[in-house]
């Protein structure tokens, strides 16, 4: 299911940004298993830091925008859409949480990982991407409407 | 962290260094409203995952992103990545604490990463979004769902950390 856009974005924009959540991930620490153990266990603010300040920008910046009822630059329309309410969904944010314990990453952090030049990186993307089609092919069966992501 | 006495090295900053946490969440926060001023899209990593398979498998019941343009997205972060540790960049097998719960055995950590991505990729989809696209975006879009899931990441990675560094 592809859906329509009103006008072409190119590709390389959308790599532009990929670079940079990348280089501020990294920067962030959030690609470092120790560092997503001690926020797990308490042990240090950091990453809770990174991430409230990072949903702080983020939640003022599109206060904004839905305000000035602002399209995207190019004139394309803005999707603010939020994930539709479904509490089954805890289920699999339960099973991403135990991953993530495990793993000490999370999608976006382990594709950095291996830029980052973390060779082990690659068994947690090739894990990810054995899940993501799992999901598709048993997800139908579980308790659970749409996916989103 | 940086040590106090050192003086500012800005191409140790860009390419070596990490940051403080305010640095680097604005960082994160601006990069997310960039892509959503410029392009209209919104966060997120994991459909780029499912563009893959998409794409590997040809097979229609896998929702391609328009324009595939998460593909497009995450083929970005290991450049990303890359960049931010150019100064001191080297391949390594090590995972920090990871190395020692798991005797240093090379074979035992690609299972253990192999399992822990599967649950990620599988969670991922279930929960309707990865920490970037729950919590990044969804929190601030003030979105109900992201912050249960967002609580219930939060709560898994808890028991599961401190069992696993508590008991072993």
């Amino acid at each position: 299911m592809v859906r329509k856009t009103a006008a072409p974005n190119s590709p390389w924009s959308f790599l532009a940004f990929g670079v940079l959540f990348g280089y501020f991930l990294s920067k962030s620490r959030a690609t470092d298993y120790d560092t997503i153990v001690d926020m797990f266990r308490w042990r240090e603010f950091h990453l809770y830091g990174v991430i409230g300040t990072a949903v702080a920008v983020v939640a003022l910046g599109l206060f904004i925008f839905r305000k000035k009822g602002l399209p995207a630059r190019s004139g394309q329309p803005l999707d603010l859409s939020p994930i539709p309410w479904d509490p089954s969904r805890l289920y699999g944010a339960f099973l991403l949480g135990v991953g993530w314990a495990l793993s000490g990453t999370c999608p976006g952090t382990s594709l950095t990982q291996l830029g980052e030049g973390k060779v082990v990186a690659l068994f947690t993307v090739l894990g990810i991407l054995a899940g993501v089609w799992a999901f598709k092919k048993i997800g139908p069966k579980l308790p659970n409407k749409e996916d989103v992501c | 962290m940086n040590p106090p006495a050192a003086p500012f090295n800005i191409v140790s900053f860009l390419f070596a260094q990490t940051w403080s946490w305010w640095a680097a969440g604005i960082g994160i926060g601006l990069t997310a409203l960039g892509l959503a001023w410029f392009t209209g899209r919104k966060l997120g990593v994991t459909g780029g995952f499912e563009d893959a398979c998409s794409l590997a498998t040809k097979d229609p019941s896998f929702s391609a992103s328009p324009d595939r343009w998460k593909l497009w997205f995450i083929l970005g972060l290991p450049l990303g990545g890359l960049l931010a540790n150019l100064g001191h960049w080297g391949w390594t097998f090590l995972y920090g604490r990871l190395d020692g719960l798991l005797f240093g055995s090379l074979i035992l950590k690609a299972l253990w990463l192999l399992a822990a991505g599967f649950l990620i990729g599988f969670g991922a989809r279930w929960a309707g979004g990865c920490p970037s696209s729950n919590t990044i975006l969804g929190i601030s879009l003030g979105s109900k769902m992201s912050i249960l899931a967002t609580l219930g990441f939060l709560a898994a990675g808890m028991i599961v950390t401190n069992f696993l560094f508590k008991v072993f």
